[in-house]
């Protein structure tokens, strides 16, 4: 479609269209991260440096960088660890029962930071209640052994081991099995193939996916706020939160600077494996067509049950643990079944004010996000990919850029950019629909990528048949195109829902009164030592999402490949 | 019904030409072929009739109506030309029915009749049992079947055919001829039919162009191409046979002219009186011992009833037919009557590029 003569009507026209669509996604997709680019460079007052120096030589500063590095990297270790071990274990041998081991390891990462956090947090310490149910509490007035960065270091593990776990997994598939049974052939037995063969292939995936791991963490709100600030642990994020919270609009030239930082790191973490992944690079020759299988002969049935021992562990205990205080008549009493209470559920559920608002304002912009969402992506997925030009595809390179970036950095931008509104005295600071601006901006690739997925699939000749017997371009959008990409533009519209459900990074910091996401509520309510009815809300919507999970996990056959994220 | 017709038609890709000045009228109700090698344009020239690419020049007419061109362009959902793909294109969340009742839906028309319609549609493609399966339970035939009720249904102006048995396995494809043949007897319909397969162009089309390099090399009926080719491209990929270089000798003997092969001379029909090649088909070789053109056997392969045997004459590589079998490397007598003759000055290079094409 891109030759020679201009012609009026016809499919010219639509080409017309495209800015129109392109421009304000861009304005809401990318316009935040600019104004906060430009508010670093001149603390919105004239081009200078010298704003820059004072917050980055501040002593503070230097002491959340330096937590942010520790738990961080100490996080990605431990999910590199865990989550190298789950898939070279469910990618590589003959272990039973894959999908629900992978299905289970992929929980954590759909459950919110601050409600892994908080269900860990009854499972340690003196006042958890399932450790009174067993008698092994410590005594009281000891320390919650959680509150310290080795706690934060072990939650981000388990939080991330899950990205780590997909990146490898995709990895190891694209391995041509002929290596592995030229490995075989030239006497090498399984270990001796893994050690040799299979690791230094997967290296680079391994690598990408700890990058992953690291930029995630450091962007990570809930765990390190959760665990770090009753131990007056600052990292970069909680530094911002603190500081905005305390002290309001004033100091955001300041933590604009902040945000930006932790938005240099990440990107320097980025930069630093792709550099590293170059150097290191194999050209693969081969089909990769049957999995590998090595078989594991009689430890086979040993690695299971640590592997499944595992995931209670960490998935089954602390939801259990979780459970358990929601149940509890009042904190510290032991749990019986005498006393066992749902007082907490109908309270959070059906009671108290301030959590039904809550539950009200999350399901409305996780709503309202998701659908406003769908109806742009659709068209847009369409054109991006119908309609290919040079803007359209600067877009596509660029639409990543704030789901990646830590959700803490792309929450400053939106206030910078949404305080007073250009051009008007308005401002949507304090409202709710900032957030919904902001969720509209981070979770945008992750609706349009699986319907791009399907559109690139549809064969054009499905549309120019329509055409050719007289439906016009709304027509076959609305009859052809639309049905045929629904299954991903749902599973996307679920995913959108379920990562706005959770979210709590963006909405901890542009949340007022009456603007509530259920994220907040749990932070606040545990902050304000209503520990129990922070589980009962917690565990609801821990329900909700293996709920939604389930959902798309049983349409899972009917979305293309790499639609759902926990099925690569 | 209505007439097709392209003048002084030019496309080009990115600045590279893929249609050069294509110049055709095409009768109402006539069943023309695009036949030509893969690459020769036969099917951008289709997609522009059906106005899924915008021309660089030259006009498209359909029925008097200018379709594209000078600035002008109707959308393909304006121009009332069915199209059948080569992939079927059936949508694959419609029913058989639903597929063949939505150009009707589109057009709004009111139920009784668009039930009537589809049925008919559905009868003359012999599927009416089939009318609530989904496109995923039906074979290969049945789907191209579908893709042409579908077509059939809001009688298109035109309707265009894109390579449509190249999915099919070769049993199907003789009867899907038939279908197409009765398809075009029943309806009357303008067709277009891009193919790369000489036998379904001379045997289904009134008038087949032969393409090449974004021209069209010749547009006759398929016994004139056969008999008459105008130049070594059209000679060599249309039918079995050979093209020789040729001697002109300046004499006309029986109405005939004498042209010299092989040293030796001979008549043949020509429409020049300077041609530079002659086509020699396999049925103007008479094989016998005494004829003074010698030839070498090739290669002899039984077709049933018959054997076709490639022989070296000087050089050049002949097909003849025999009822007899012939040893491999035993040397024959050729006789050759009704050649046809023909001047094509430029014929190296095609030539050459024809045979990369075979």
């Amino acid at each position: 479609m891109n030759a020679s003569t201009p012609a009026r009507g016809g499919g010219r026209s639509l080409d017309r269209l495209l800015p129109f669509l392109l421009l304000p996604v861009a304005l809401i997709a990318l316009g935040p991260v600019v104004r906060l680019l430009l508010e670093g460079v001149t603390g919105g007052d004239g081009f200078t440096t010298d704003h820059l120096t004072t917050v980055l030589t501040r002593p503070s500063t230097g002491t959340a960088l330096l937590h942010s590095l520790i738990t961080a990297g100490g996080g990605t270790l431990l999910s590199v660890l865990i989550g190298a071990a789950f898939a070279y274990l469910v990618a590589l041998t003959d272990i039973r029962g894959k999908g629900a081991l992978v299905f289970c390891l992929m929980v954590p990462m759909m459950i919110p930071p601050q409600i892994t956090a908080l269900a860990w947090m009854q499972m340690a310490g003196p006042s958890s209640t399932l450790l009174k149910l067993l008698g092994i509490a410590p005594p009281l007035g000891s320390p919650q052994p959680l509150h310290s960065p080795g706690g934060i270091i072990l939650l981000l593990g388990i939080q991330h081991a899950s990205l780590v776990f997909l990146t490898l997994r995709a990895g190891l598939r694209m391995i041509p099995a002929d290596l592995v049974e030229a490995a075989r052939m030239s006497g090498a037995g399984s270990f001796r193939v893994w050690m040799q063969t299979v690791l230094p292939l997967s290296m680079p995936s391994l690598i990408a996916g700890g990058a992953m791991a690291f930029v995630t963490a450091l962007g990570n709100f809930g765990i390190p706020a959760m665990l770090g600030i009753p131990a007056g642990y600052a990292t970069l994020p909680t530094l911002i939160y603190q500081r905005l919270v305390g002290m309001g609009p004033a100091v955001l030239p300041e933590v604009a600077v902040l945000a930006l930082l932790i938005g240099a790191v990440a990107i320097i973490g980025v930069l630093f494996s792709r550099a590293v992944l170059s150097r290191r690079g194999f050209g693969l020759v081969g089909l990769s067509g049957n999995p590998l299988a090595l078989t594991l002969g009689a430890a086979r049935r040993p690695v299971e049950i640590g592997l499944w021992a595992f995931i209670f562990v960490i998935l089954a205990l602390p939801l259990l643990a979780l459970l358990a205080t929601s149940l509890i008549p009042a904190y510290g009493v032991p749990l019986t079944f005498a006393n066992a209470t749902l007082e907490a559920w109908k309270e959070v559920l059906f009671t108290q004010p301030v959590t039904r608002r809550a539950y009200g304002n999350s399901l409305m912009l996780a709503t309202s996000a998701a659908a406003i969402l769908l109806a742009i992506s659709l068209p847009l997925a369409w054109l991006m990919e119908r309609r290919s030009n040079r803007l359209s595809r600067i877009l596509d390179a660029l639409i990543d850029l704030p789901y990646a970036l830590p959700g803490v950095v792309l929450s400053i931008a939106c206030i910078l950019t949404f305080l007073n509104l250009p051009f008007t005295d308005l401002t949507l600071y304090g409202t709710i629909w900032i957030i919904l601006m902001a969720y509209l901006a981070r979770f945008f690739v992750v609706m349009l990528r699986p319907i791009q997925a399907s559109i690139a699939q549809l064969d054009p000749a499905m549309e120019e048949a329509a055409a050719s017997v007289g439906a016009h371009l709304g027509r076959r959008l609305r009859d052809i195109v639309l049905p045929l990409a629904a299954p991903s533009a749902a599973a996307g519209a679920i995913l959108v829902f379920l990562t706005a459900v959770n979210e709590l990074t963006v909405s901890a910091l542009l949340w007022s009164s009456g603007t509530e996401t259920l994220g907040v509520v749990i932070y606040n309510l545990e902050d304000s030592g209503e520990t129990i009815m922070a589980s009962a809300l917690a565990m609801s919507i821990v329900l909700l999402i293996i709920f939604l999970m389930g959902l798309v996990q049983a349409g899972a056959n009917r979305f293309p490949k790499g639609v759902i994220p926990w099925q690569s | 019904m209505a007439e097709l017709n392209f003048s002084n038609l030019s496309k080009k890709f990115d600045g590279v030409p893929a249609l050069h000045e294509i110049n055709a009228q095409i009768a109402s109700g006539e069943f023309v072929a695009l036949l030509g090698p893969s690459g020769c344009g036969k099917t951008t020239l289709l997609r522009l009739t059906a106005g899924f690419e915008h021309p660089s020049s030259g006009t498209i007419h359909l029925g008097g109506d200018k379709v594209a061109g000078d600035g002008h362009f109707v959308p393909p959902e304006e121009r009332g030309v069915g199209i059948v793909f080569q992939s079927y294109a059936l949508w694959p969340h419609k029913s058989v029915h639903a597929n063949v009742a939505y150009p009707l839906e589109v057009r709004r028309v009111p139920r009784p009749e668009r039930e009537a319609r589809v049925a008919e549609a559905l009868a003359l493609t012999g599927l009416s049992a089939f009318a609530n399966r989904m496109p995923s339970q039906l074979s290969g035939g049945q789907r191209q079947r579908v893709a042409l009720a579908r077509c059939l249904v809001f009688d298109p102006r035109a309707v265009l055919l894109d390579e449509p048995l190249a999915n099919l396995d070769l049993a199907l494809r003789a009867s899907m001829h038939e279908v197409f043949s009765l398809f075009h007897r029943r309806t009357k319909a303008t067709m277009l039919y891009v193919t790369h397969d000489q036998g379904e162009a001379l045997a289904l089309a009134d008038r087949v162009a032969v393409m090449e390099a974004g021209k069209i090399r010749q547009f006759a009926a398929p016994e004139v191409l056969y008999r008459e080719p105008v130049d070594c491209f059209v000679a060599g990929f249309v039918g079995d046979g050979a093209v020789v270089s040729a001697g002109i000798t300046g004499q006309t003997r029986e109405n005939r002219l004498v042209v010299n092969v092989f040293g030796q001379e001979v008549l043949s029909r020509s429409a020049t009186t300077e041609p530079s090649h002659v086509c020699i088909r396999p049925e103007s070789i008479t094989l016998c011992n005494d004829a003074p053109i010698r030839a070498r056997v090739l290669s002899c392969t039984y077709l049933g009833g018959r054997f076709r045997l490639t022989l070296d004459a000087a050089g050049e590589t002949l097909v003849a037919f025999a009822s007899q079998r012939a040893a491999i490397g035993e040397t024959l007598g050729v006789k050759l009557n009704d050649l046809w003759a023909f001047r094509d000055p430029g014929a190296a290079v095609v030539m050459a590029k024809s045979l990369a094409h075979a």
